[in-house]
């Protein structure tokens, strides 16, 4: 028989490409190799499918689905050596030959996924088709989840390979819990990946947590410059990703509910925050504590010399027997604290009375040494976290109890000192376990976004605070809706326990030499290089139903990028104190008008004008001018100074005398 | 179950034995043995000639053809044989890439019929696979080593046939700057041997044409040279222009290496076209036809297009790499 070529009879979906299997490469229930033409639009991270040829009586073969993990290219050349003498040792001439070597593209591929699962046989040497929508759903077993009875996918972005833009969902059950929960993103810094994927998939869970699982929000700790400032206006958008929003059913607006927390500056009046500028700076909440929020804290900002046996026994008593009630100093004075300055009050009490009863050692068991050590690191909190902590003025908390579903908070630390950080992260994530135990904070499940982790939760150094509350989320925090959602620069440096936990791990573009490191091992050369050189926009994905990682592909957020924020929004410059008053006052009350309020502190100790703000912004009255006044009460008079005194002549002028 | 082994399985049920073995010559062709005789058709005597710097032509059609057989069983000590021809042409067009333009392939069995039993010679018959009758060689095929021998040269004939087939086919209908070159004799074929554009490079050089100093001007022409054209004599079934090439340097090793003869149509033009179309020859030495032990005289086209031949044939015809175990263990004696 003659046959001539040209014309394809191929028909229905056409492969591309042949499962072949050696002695020495042979195909296994895991891994398989196909070659293809030069020309093909597979890569790695590809999703191919393989279908067995039936026996031709009609029954379906077995279908392996596989992701492509590595590729190799050769010729027929059997060694470099031939090479140069068919080229007579000039490079330029083996480009001149008349003929191209024979090529072939082999490619290594990992099983995702085998029907039927079972018996689980060796891949068939069938051929090879590139995936498609429904291929992907069912390689990446998304099947399970997004159509069941009570779906609960997330889109997290596209799989695209030749053409193919297939969504790629996680399962709300093994991201946000009670299955497993937290993700882990990774990458290098500057390319705007790892922040831009959580504000996608913030923004997709919210747009996406099914109902059924109750309400969700995010809290964000910003520690990083604006990242996290603009969360609520609008980012530019191109008609790809605006295609790709619409691919993955997600729509491409910023948060619609965003609320911001920033402590103050040292000054009192001016929020420690980039979202400054006139237009925005009205919904940031300053965020504001006093002792009784600080207080069970106080070993996160005391070093461990600071607490031995001793101190914390007496911290313990004053959090237990004296903050928020009436306390009996037994030296006949009744004290009620509540701010650093009531305590201080009960300290100078202590020693007074101490002192005037002739003993001078101990008080309630405790030893006054201790005590002065106690009353001298606690004074200096409010000195060291100026601006967060307050020493007698009202506290300013998030809305605990009261948190909104599908609401992003933003607590913006990013210029306050890293004992301030550590006292903000030990504190909201405390309160966040506590109330979600209780089921007392208004949502059932919050996720808690941390940047810098390779910061906050090494792998290695002493142990902190605030290490042993992430650690604390990663284990525990899946039964209780608290999810971390964790970024760093590089993973091998967090602690293990920490990524370890996290169920859906995101790589963005990684550092080589981090890649070298022990916990890349699995990954191959070439999955390697490809995270190596990841675009912008596109990730690894690691998640529970997947049996490989894939790589997808997600739209920019549609939110304003921090650094564009800031171009667009500029920070304001910090206003003098009485202005900075005005501009709460103002906030709370448009009508007020700035001349009253300046007219009121002119002349007042500005610790009573801080004081005097506090309240009237905890109390947030009907008139709050008039609260303001009264807050402020009447102004006292300083004593008239006494008639100067008449200078007293020496008794003994020196005179011209020698004595 | 496939025809062959359903044949076969007949065969044994007739009384034949059943075989394996795969004799090395099956899987090449036999030199000619013989003595030739030519006539310089380019000069009075042979000489030397260099080659021109001659480009590629834009389109070559490259044309080989493989032959397998094996003994698939004995009647008594009669071989029965199966064999396997296939050969393709492929072309080479701008993208300076291969791609087949024709292949045929066919399958047959070889046997002295009227030898073989009647049950076999029933089975055979039966089994609808063409059968090529040697018998006219009877007195050969009593012998089994002379029924091989004859088996071999009905299975090369088919080779060439088809070979030829093709050719001319292709021949037929090549573009006007496109060439065709085949791996062996033009001669064979009345088409061949008349078109302008169609090439023979034959590696072997079992027959020869010239000597005393011509055989020795003719044997060791230099790199990148070629001989005076001749007009071989004695085989050739049609008449054809011929000349020595030498593609790669012989000295430091034998007489032949990188010597090829290339046949071409009688005509003037192809003594005016010998030293530019052996240009262009030339340069198909690159890519080697490595891992071919002949790549020197191989050129790499023809080497692609035996590969191709090669793994599209029936895999139980490849000769097994491992030592040939007996298929039947001996009763062991009670």
């Amino acid at each position: 028989m003659i046959q001539q070529r040209g014309a394809s009879s191929r028909a229905g979906a056409a492969p591309i490409g042949r499962v072949v299997a050696t002695e020495l490469k042979p195909a296994t229930p895991h891994q398989f190799h196909f070659w293809t033409a030069n020309e093909t639009t597979i890569g790695i991270g590809a999703i191919v499918r393989v279908e067995e040829e039936g026996s031709g009586k009609g029954e379906g073969g077995r279908v392996v689905y596989g992701v492509v993990t590595d590729a190799f290219a050769y010729s027929d050349l059997a060694t470099p050596l031939h090479d140069v003498v068919g080229a007579e040792g000039d490079p330029a001439r083996a480009a001149e030959s008349p003929t191209v070597r024979q090529e072939i593209r082999l490619w290594t591929a990992a099983v995702l996924r085998q029907e039927p699962e079972e018996p689980l046989q060796p891949v068939p040497l069938g051929r090879v088709c590139v995936a498609d929508d429904a291929d992907v759903a069912q390689a990446l077993r998304m099947d399970a989840y997004l159509h069941s009875a009570t779906p609960t996918g997330i889109p997290l972005g596209l799989y695209t390979s030749g053409g193919l833009e297939a969504p790629v969902y996680l399962d709300a059950d093994f991201l946000l819990g009670p299955e497993a929960a937290h993700l882990n993103i990774s990458g290098v810094s500057g390319l705007a990946t790892k922040t831009s994927a959580v504000e996608f998939l913030l923004s997709s869970i919210f747009q996406h947590f099914p109902a059924h699982k109750g309400r969700v929000a995010a809290l964000c700790f910003n520690v990083k410059g604006p990242d996290l400032c603009f969360l609520d206006q609008p980012g530019s958008l191109d008609d790809a990703d605006r295609r790709r929003y619409e691919r993955l059913g997600v729509s491409p607006e910023p948060f619609a509910r965003v609320r911001y927390y920033a402590p103050f500056k040292a000054d009192g009046v001016n929020l420690n925050t980039l979202r400054t500028h006139p237009d925005l700076a009205g919904d940031v909440e300053p965020l504001v504590w006093g002792l009784e929020e600080v207080l069970d804290f106080a070993e996160v900002l005391l070093n461990r010399d600071d607490i031995d046996a001793k101190a914390d026994a007496f911290i313990d008593f004053l959090s237990d027997r004296v903050v928020r009630r009436e306390f009996d100093d037994g030296f006949g004075g009744t004290h009620r604290v509540q701010t650093f300055a009531d305590l201080d009050r009960l300290f100078r009490a202590i020693f007074d009375g101490l002192e005037n009863a002739g003993r001078s050692d101990m008080w309630r068991t405790h030893h006054v040494a201790t005590i002065r050590k106690v009353r001298n690191r606690l004074s200096n909190i409010s000195t060291r976290c100026k601006g967060l902590v307050t020493d007698d003025g009202p506290s300013n908390d998030l809305p605990w109890g009261r948190f909104e579903a599908r609401t992003v908070y933003v607590v913006d630390i990013a210029n306050v000192d890293p004992l301030g950080q550590d006292l903000v992260f030990t504190r909201v994530v405390s309160e966040l376990r506590e109330r979600l135990e209780r089921r007392d904070l208004g949502v059932d499940a919050v996720v808690v976004f941390v940047d810098e982790l390779n910061k906050y939760a090494p792998g290695d150094g002493p142990e902190t605070y605030v290490r042993k509350m992430l650690l604390d989320i990663s284990e525990r925090g899946r039964y209780l809706g608290l999810v971390l959602f964790g970024a760093e620069q590089f993973r091998s440096q967090v602690h293990r326990r920490v990524v370890g936990n996290a169920a859906t791990i995101v790589y963005g573009r990684m550092d080589y030499d981090e890649l070298a490191t022990p916990g890349y091992q699995v990954l191959t050369p070439a999955t390697k290089i490809k995270l190596a050189t990841l675009p912008v926009g596109e990730l690894m994905v690691r998640h529970p139903h997947f049996t490989q990682p894939v790589f997808v592909r997600f739209p920019r957020p549609a939110v304003l990028r921090g650094r564009d924020g800031v171009e667009r929004f500029p920070p304001a410059a910090d206003l003098p104190f009485e202005d900075a008053v005005v501009r709460q006052m103002v906030r709370l009350d448009r009508r007020i008008r700035p001349n009253e309020v300046k007219d009121l502190i002119a002349d007042r100790a500005p610790d009573d004008v801080r004081r005097a703000l506090a309240a009237t912004r905890r109390a947030r009255p009907d008139d709050p001018l008039a609260f303001f006044r009264r807050s402020l009460g009447r102004a006292v008079p300083a004593p008239a100074s006494e008639r100067p005194r008449e200078p007293v002549a020496p008794l003994n002028p020196i005179g011209d005398e020698p004595y | 179950m496939t025809a062959h082994r359903r044949l076969r399985d007949a065969l044994v049920a007739a009384g034949a034995v059943p075989a394996s073995h795969i004799p090395e010559e099956s899987t090449g062709r036999g030199d000619l043995l013989e003595v030739a005789g030519a006539e310089l058709v380019e000069g009075p005597d042979l000489t030397v000639h260099p080659l021109e710097a001659a480009a590629t032509p834009a389109a070559v059609a490259f044309l080989d053809g493989i032959e397998r057989w094996l003994v698939t069983c004995y009647d008594g000590v009669i071989p029965i044989v199966r064999g396997f021809v296939a050969a393709a042409i492929r072309r080479r067009a701008a993208t300076r890439r291969m791609a087949t333009a024709l292949e045929a392939t066919r399958e047959f069995l070889v046997a002295p019929v009227p030898l073989l039993r009647p049950g076999v010679r029933a089975a055979l018959e039966a089994s609808g696979i063409d059968v090529i009758d040697v018998s006219d060689k009877a007195e050969q095929a009593a012998q089994p080593g002379r029924a091989l021998e004859a088996a071999r040269r009905a299975v090369e004939n088919a080779r060439v046939a088809l070979e030829k087939t093709l050719a001319e086919r292709h021949a037929a209908g090549l573009g006007p700057e496109e060439w065709l070159v085949v791996d062996g004799v033009l001669s064979e074929s009345a088409a061949l041997s008349r078109h302008p554009r169609a090439l023979g490079v034959i590696k072997s050089h079992a027959a020869q044409y010239f000597e005393g100093d011509a055989l020795t001007r003719a044997l060791t022409v230099p790199d990148q040279h070629r001989s005076s054209v001749f007009r071989p004599r004695g085989r050739a079934r049609h008449e054809v222009y011929s000349w020595y090439l030498r593609l790669w340097p012989w000295e430091g090793n034998d007489l032949l290496f990188g010597l090829v003869r290339v046949e071409a149509r009688a005509h003037a033009d192809t003594v005016a076209a010998a030293s530019r179309v052996s240009g262009w020859l030339a340069r198909e030495r690159a890519p080697l036809a490595t891992p071919d032990r002949r790549w020197d005289r191989l050129l790499y086209p023809m080497h692609d297009v035996e590969t191709y031949l090669r793994a599209r044939a029936p895999r139980d015809l490849v000769p097994p790499t491992a030592s040939r175990l007996p298929l039947a263990l001996p009763r062991r004696a009670s």
